[in-house]
């Protein structure tokens, strides 16, 4: 119960009783309550568990000499997987490579969505909420099929297994993210303030660069990380356009994972994941403070 | 609103013009493909193919006809289906229980729940997918656990549809969290007060007045999380078992194995139609929620 004071409202007798907890009421209530605690409790604990688990494991995979069944930590340790990965140059490649393909298809994607988050903000215009839906109604196609009838298309523009080619198939992953997170940003700007710099004197462009680009700044770089890691993360078209000349981390990951020694695969996904979570930690608390979930209201 | 309408087309023209002509044009393709037309760009993907029905006037379902005749197809569109519906039921009724407790608990476990189930959101598909096969898979981590615990025959849940559903339900957690957290967390504490205080209990202050108020992001789960998990590839790929398969995988299979673009496009197309209809609820309770906060 709510330990506020509540207004008194005279009852007769009868109902005073049925409201008032009995004193048997009140021993169950004070047994139930630690129960149904703990048993909170161990459901949290069960949810760290599932969620942390599995990448706890993955990580001791990667120091792991021998871990046999049903050992519940290694028998022996070794740093000696991380040498050999990063040693074997077609792996040091293609982390190589993933870092320059993510930086310029999300410098290509802001330059390209930026500007439209804007206007799907701050301007009014036949078509708008229709093309922020097709924007994402175009992404519930499967990405398999996508490639597929796109590799057609890539082919008669001469880009199939070419930088561009990859380019442009993590380009098209990373469009939603860039338009709609940004977006929401741009129109929680309070446009009185925008206003109050124009009536003080600044020109529109200035407007824009103090005043409204830092406040809608985080939004910003929550869509720039996340279209970030989604180009870094992009495989089934990368593998598809890309093949042979760009093998990039996350397509080498798929063969790693077959064709690998377990410790193999572990020290190369904790490569891949180290940037992900350096950059969502950057954003961290912008994310939960409501900036991705903004995104996905459409206006 | 500003005016210059025409302004802000012209600033809203680049995702529209990379969308229509790397996305939209390629849908079409696939659509008319599936339908039995061969010709115009469609004529690189159909060169090399096997088993293609071809039209030489107007179009035909033939293709779509004989992948319902086989009993394979129809256990994969089962699987995906069945998938899709348990993972979203789990995960909104994990998301709901968590983002509750963290609304109105501030204790110190609230904190490191907080703190841990964004973590999901950090890690690449690929590298969860490996994590949970290696977790889950018979004589992996949970497996060693229960022999410790005392009991034997673990059967390993990697490769099967519920080891699938476990890991959709992983990665798509953190989303389903943040979307209702940011939901409840605008919904005032007086309303919940006020309810408590004319005699309601906990849960039904939840029921009747919390739930109420949280439809649009309760929506946005269910739509986002269903969609991404009927089209998803990389999680029933490396967990999912052989047969029957997620219809994302099965589509690749007749691409890549099979070397049948034309039936893997026809598949491709009943997901989207599939997820069409998902998207559906999800345009229609933005369409309902701006109608009641008055925007036009």
């Amino acid at each position: 119960m709510s330990s506020k004071a509540k207004p008194f409202i005279p009852l007769e007798e009868g109902k005073r009783r049925e409201l008032m907890p009995s004193l048997k009421e009140i021993r169950l209530a004070s047994i139930r309550r630690p129960v149904s605690q703990a048993i909170g409790t161990l459901l949290i604990v069960g949810f760290l568990i599932f969620i942390v688990g599995p990448l706890v494991v993955l990580l001791t995979w990667a120091f792991a000499k021998e871990w046999f069944y049903p050992a519940l930590i290694p028998q022996a340790w070794t740093w000696s997987w991380w040498r050999i990965v990063l040693t074997t140059s077609h792996l040091g490649h293609s982390i190589l490579l993933s870092f320059i393909f993510a930086p310029v298809v999300t410098t290509l994607s802001a330059l390209i969505c930026l500007p439209a988050a804007y206007a799907f903000a701050r301007y009014s215009f036949p078509g708008r909420r229709w093309f922020m839906v097709s924007l994402f109604a175009a992404n519930a196609f499967p990405k398999m099929g996508l490639y597929m009838s796109m590799a057609g298309l890539l082919f008669a523009f001469n880009l199939m297994g070419t930088f561009w080619g990859v380019v442009i198939v993590q380009l098209i992953s990373t469009l939603v993210i860039m338009t709609w997170i940004p977006s929401a940003a741009f129109r929680s700007v309070p446009r009185e303030l925008e206003e109050a710099a124009r009536d003080v004197g600044a020109r529109p462009w200035q407007v824009f660069w103090r005043v409204t680009l830092p406040i809608a700044w985080p939004g910003i770089l929550v869509g720039l990380i996340l279209g970030f890691l989604a180009s870094l993360d992009e495989a089934q078209g990368t593998f598809l356009v890309g093949i042979p000349n760009y093998i990039t981390m996350p397509v080498q990951m798929y063969t790693l994972v077959g064709h690998y020694p377990q410790q193999a695969a572990a020290v190369f996904a904790i490569i891949l994941t180290l940037p992900s979570v350096i950059l969502l930690l950057l954003v961290r608390r912008y994310i939960v403070g409501g900036t991705l979930a903004a995104g996905f209201r459409i206006r | 609103m500003r005016q210059k309408p025409w302004v802000g087309l012209l600033m809203s023209s680049g995702p529209m013009i990379v969308m229509i002509v790397f996305i939209g044009l390629p849908i079409v393709l696939a659509v008319a493909y599936s339908l039995g037309d061969v010709l115009g760009l469609n004529r690189a993907i159909a060169a090399v193919a096997q088993h293609q029905v071809i039209v030489k006037h107007g179009l035909t379902l033939k293709v779509y006809r004989d992948l319902w005749a086989n009993a394979g197809i129809r256990a994969d569109i089962g699987a995906t289906l069945w998938v899709t519906v348990v993972a979203v039921a789990v995960v909104l009724v994990i998301a709901y229980a968590v983002s509750l407790y963290l609304r109105f608990n501030h204790n110190r476990l609230a904190k490191v729940l907080s703190a841990i189930y964004l973590i999901p959101l950090f890690i690449p598909v690929v590298i969860a997918s490996y994590a949970l096969v290696t977790f889950w898979n018979a004589g992996g981590f949970v497996d060693a656990l229960m022999a410790h615990l005392g009991s034997q025959g673990f059967p390993g849940l990697s490769y099967t549809l519920t080891g699938v559903v476990i890991a959709q339900v992983w990665v798509n957690l953190p989303f389903a969290i943040l979307m209702l957290s940011s939901g409840l967390t605008a919904v005032p504490d007086s309303l919940i007060e006020a309810s408590r205080d004319v005699g309601s209990t906990f849960l039904r202050s939840i029921v009747r007045i919390v739930l109420p108020l949280n439809i649009l992001p309760t929506v946005i789960v269910l739509t986002f999380t269903g969609i991404g998990i009927l089209g998803s590839f990389t999680i029933p790929y490396l967990m999912g078992p052989t047969a029957p398969q997620m219809l994302g995988v099965a589509t690749t299979t007749y691409y890549q194995a099979f070397n049948e673009p034309q039936q893997a496009q026809a598949l491709a197309v009943l997901t989207f139609v599939l997820a069409a209809g998902i998207g559906v609820i999800y345009v229609w309770a933005n369409v309902q929620a701006n109608r009641r906060e008055g925007i036009s």
